[in-house]
């Protein structure tokens, strides 16, 4: 049974995930969200953090769910850096830092409650692929 | 302009004379009010007012030489003030240094008018002369209401480094004087370059930024080409592979043909690979160019400190209440733009830290402080960022006061109140509309001070910070990028957001008829773009109010909910998450810390021409050109430089002929794509010169601009024969400019 050491946990809608704290730099409230109309739903605008334009994904979206409602002023987020991009991943609650197990190809938190563990490398990597599809319609004659 | 002259020079010489002279002009006083400041309400030493006098003198001469004789009265009058008040020492009263601060101030007011020709500035020369004259004259300038303090007034500037101040620490910079005393600098040569010359390059690098992103994303699609490519070829690859394909003959010819394919996906690939490494070494240079920029519009803390000295001077004398102030790192550059939007901040929390921050005299001796109070500007580099802190040694923020008061105003709620941390308050202190102060009085109050301070620091990119040690003091922080890329920008609302498009590409405002397709704008009819449909909003049935777009030669209308009008703007990249979607050149930050996206000229140009492939390929590839080679001709120096730096901003290569003969000599050399000319010159005129040029085909149908003073009708009817685009009255501004280059 594999052991993973310091991992945020938080609440999405219905289902609960975790990250590795390695990848988060920060948990913020978000400022003004400002739309970014001919964006995919996985990016669900933009704010100001610390004078960073920084892009707020909705990772439903990203793992191909029906994406949440849209991020607002006051929502909570886990600023997070991969492949050389920094974003905000919007959460509605952030519960706890935890140290979770692998139990048969499944991860359980303590009190053994399944959770999906996010890589924030796919989720970007995601991001970047359903963005420049945007893009590239945009662009097609 | 308002003095009578009769001078050696054209009346376009003269206005950029004019306009140099006030550099210097503007330099000479400041230095005169630097040595006053020096001084505090001291009389300044036998050197310093030598120093005085020779700028003064040196005024008078250069104000002479351009004409304006009532500044050269002005400058003799001071220099005979200054000399006064060397020869007898009972010149020099408690309010003198202030009284020739503010002269000073007033004369740098009124140079300013005189050289903008604004009406008026008679009276204010000559209230300017009374004021020089009284000193003088030895008038008694014994003040007006408040003998009492003055006599135990502290000087303003106080060196951090004398000898009873307690040592410091934590300061890189160390404490300086905040001016070197009498001390002559070292000669230096400087160049000397208008402003707005440095301004014009920094816009056009700020362009290259939009177009390294244009480009950056073409290739992005050519990178993902690549990969469908060499996904098309592996299905090939797969069908062949697997034997349903029957003839064999036909599937050696499919293998040849696949293996062709694989190596120009290959090379489409590693071409590609080499053109992102070119982009970003491209991006490392346009950072290179911006930096170095920057660093020429870069000033000293000095010009803000000494400003600052100034503002607390006369707080001093409106309140009596005493305090110093002491400034810490006045070497510390930066962007001289920036400089300039932080005054009001400066002044407003300087006057906030008066109102609020400082206890009475009496307070302060009773909790053990100096009778005195200190005000401290700091500035110093962290990194990245330029921190300007503004402390107080006061009583500092009673936080358990502004909780009752949040939660008295409706502001907040009892549990938020309790929840929220010290810091969580101060922070709060930024927003809107609290004053620490149960009433407001006439220094600053209702709160809203802080909100300017706030909102300008953050639409330059930074923000503010706010810490407190009860009975200590209050320490603002103002925390900015280093260098900022300033754009001019139009702001308008869609949907609820503000939007913007760089100013460069918006010719005029308009209004647009409900569900029309085209609406005429001057003498074309320009395709409207429903801005509220591409941004995904439903469309409207009203009039709506419309922002004419210019770029690549194409016009078009964007309709918008409301116009919010020019701003300068912070350009901030958008990141590689955003950069796919073309829509959007950049991003700027409001004052109040929203994000505003930035339109793409160059996508609005492709939606509003759709029918019109070859448009937009122009549009996409070849961003800033309306633009080609350009010739101008006109025999005041002044004119052609004017010229070349406004066309030279939309894009232009700029030629310049002093009159009509040299044009025709060098039109023979080159092709230009468009001629503006003047219409009087020595040895070739105008109209002859055009007459000439519409002979040659090359020059057939070339886009030719008249500039004059003469636009007289029978000048129009000979223009309009020769097939001239546009004839243009002097002076020639940027707009007319625009305007004729978008006549058809």
């Amino acid at each position: 049974m594999a052991e993973l050491r310091n991992v945020i946990v938080f609440s999405l809608g219905a289902a609960r995930y975790a990250v590795e704290i390695r990848w988060v730099r920060e948990v913020v409230s978000l400022g003004f969200v400002t739309a970014v109309p001919t964006a995919p739903p996985s990016l669900g605008g933009v704010v100001n953090l610390h004078g960073v334009i920084l892009p707020v994904l909705d990772v439903s979206a990203l793992l191909g769910q029906p994406p949440g409602p849209p991020a607002r002023q006051g929502d909570g987020a886990l600023v997070v850096e991969a492949e050389g991009v920094t974003c905000a991943l919007r959460v509605d609650q952030v519960d706890h830092v935890a140290s979770l197990h692998e139990d048969a190809g499944a991860v359980v938190d303590a009190s053994g409650r399944p959770l999906t563990l996010l890589d924030p490398i796919n989720l970007v990597r995601r991001a970047l692929e359903l963005v420049g599809g945007a893009g590239k319609a945009e662009l097609a004659p | 302009m308002s003095d009578a002259l009769d001078l050696d020079f054209d009346p376009d010489e003269l206005v950029m004379l004019r306009q140099l002279f006030a550099t210097e002009a503007h330099e000479a006083l400041e230095v005169v009010t630097m040595r006053v400041l020096a001084g505090g309400t001291a009389r300044p030493s036998p050197d310093a007012l030598t120093e005085m006098m020779r700028v003064t003198h040196t005024l008078k001469g250069a104000a002479g030489t351009v004409g304006l004789s009532s500044m050269v009265d002005l400058s003799h009058r001071l220099e005979s003030a200054l000399e006064a008040i060397g020869q007898s020492a009972d010149r020099w009263g408690s309010h003198s240094a202030d009284q020739l601060v503010e002269i000073v101030d007033g004369l740098r007011v009124y140079l300013d008018e005189l050289v903008a020709d604004r009406p008026g500035t008679n009276v204010a020369a000559d209230a300017l002369r009374a004021r020089i004259d009284l000193i003088t004259r030895g008038a008694p300038s014994e003040p007006e209401e408040r003998p009492s303090f003055e006599s135990m007034m502290i000087p303003t500037i106080v060196e951090a480094g004398e000898p009873d101040d307690p040592p410091r620490h934590g300061d890189d910079t160390g404490g300086h004087e905040l001016i070197d005393g009498t001390a002559a600098s070292e000669p230096k040569t400087w160049l000397r370059v208008e402003p707005e010359r440095i301004d014009a390059l920094m816009s056009s690098a700020g362009e290259l930024l939009f177009d390294r992103t244009r480009i950056e994303r073409r290739v992005q699609l050519l990178r993902t080409l690549a990969r469908d490519l060499a996904r098309t070829r592996q299905s090939l690859r797969d069908a062949i592979g697997d034997g349903s394909m029957p003839a064999t003959s036909q599937r050696g010819a499919l293998s040849a043909a696949e293996a062709e394919l694989a190596g120009q996906a290959a090379l489409l690939s590693q071409t590609t690979a080499a053109l992102l490494d070119e982009i970003e070494a491209l991006r490392r240079t346009i950072g290179e160019l911006q930096r170095g920029l920057t660093r020429i519009r870069m000033e000293s803390a000095r010009n803000l400190m000494s400003h600052a000295a100034r503002t607390l001077r006369a707080l001093r004398r409106a309140t009596g209440i005493q305090v110093e102030l002491r400034t810490v790192g006045e070497d510390t550059e930066f962007d001289k733009a920036v400089a300039e939007q932080l005054v009001d901040p400066i002044t407003q929390l300087l006057r906030n830290a008066v109102a609020h921050g400082v206890e009475s005299a009496a307070e302060r001796l009773a909790r053990g402080k100096s009778a005195h109070a200190t005000i401290t500007i700091r500035a110093r580099q962290d990194g990245n960022l330029l921190v300007l802190d503004v402390a107080d040694d006061g009583r500092g923020v009673d936080t358990s006061a502004l909780r009752e008061r949040f939660v008295a105003t409706g502001r907040w709620s009892a549990a938020r109140a309790q929840l929220a941390s010290d810091d969580d308050i101060l922070g709060a202190l930024l927003g809107t509309g609290v004053s620490v102060r149960g009433v407001a009085d006439e220094l600053a109050g209702r709160g809203v001070g802080l909100d300017l301070v706030r909102e300008t620091v953050a639409r330059l990119g930074g923000e503010v910070r706010v810490t407190s040690a009860p009975g200590r003091g209050t320490t603002f922080s103002l925390r900015l990028p280093l260098s900022t890329s300033l754009a001019q920008a139009m702001l308008f609302k869609v949907g609820g957001q503000v939007y913007a498009i760089p100013n460069v590409h918006v010719v005029d405002t308009t209004l647009v008829e409900a569900g029309a397709h085209t609406t005429p704008v001057r003498h074309e009819q320009l395709p409207v773009l429903r801005l509220e449909t591409v941004l995904g909003h439903g469309a409207t049935g009203d009039r709506r109010p419309g922002v004419v777009v210019s770029f690549a030669g194409k016009g078009l209308v964007c309709t918008v909910d409301k116009i919010v009008g020019p701003r300068e703007i912070i350009i901030k990249p958008l990141g590689p998450l955003l950069a796919p979607l073309t829509l959007y050149a950049a991003a700027t930050i409001s004052g109040s810390g929203k994000v505003q996206l930035i339109l793409d000229p160059a996508q609005l140009v492709r939606r509003a021409y759709p029918d019109a492939p070859e448009a937009a390929a122009d549009a996409v590839s070849a961003p800033l050109v309306l633009a080609g080679r350009a010739l101008v001709v006109d025999d005041s120096r002044a004119i052609r430089e004017a010229m070349t730096s406004m066309l030279g901003r939309e894009g232009w290569i700029v030629d310049v002929a002093e009159d009509g003969g040299r044009a025709l000599q060098m039109t023979r050399q080159l092709r230009y794509d468009l001629v503006v000319t003047d219409l009087e010159m020595p040895e070739l005129g105008g109209f002859d010169l055009i007459a000439r040029l519409r002979t040659e085909d090359r020059f057939k149908q070339t886009p030719i601009i008249i500039i004059t003073s003469r636009a007289s009708p029978e000048h129009r009817r000979r223009a309009k024969d020769l097939g001239v685009r546009a004839l243009v009255a002097k002076p020639i501004t940027r707009r007319k400019l625009l305007e004729a280059l978008a006549a058809r």
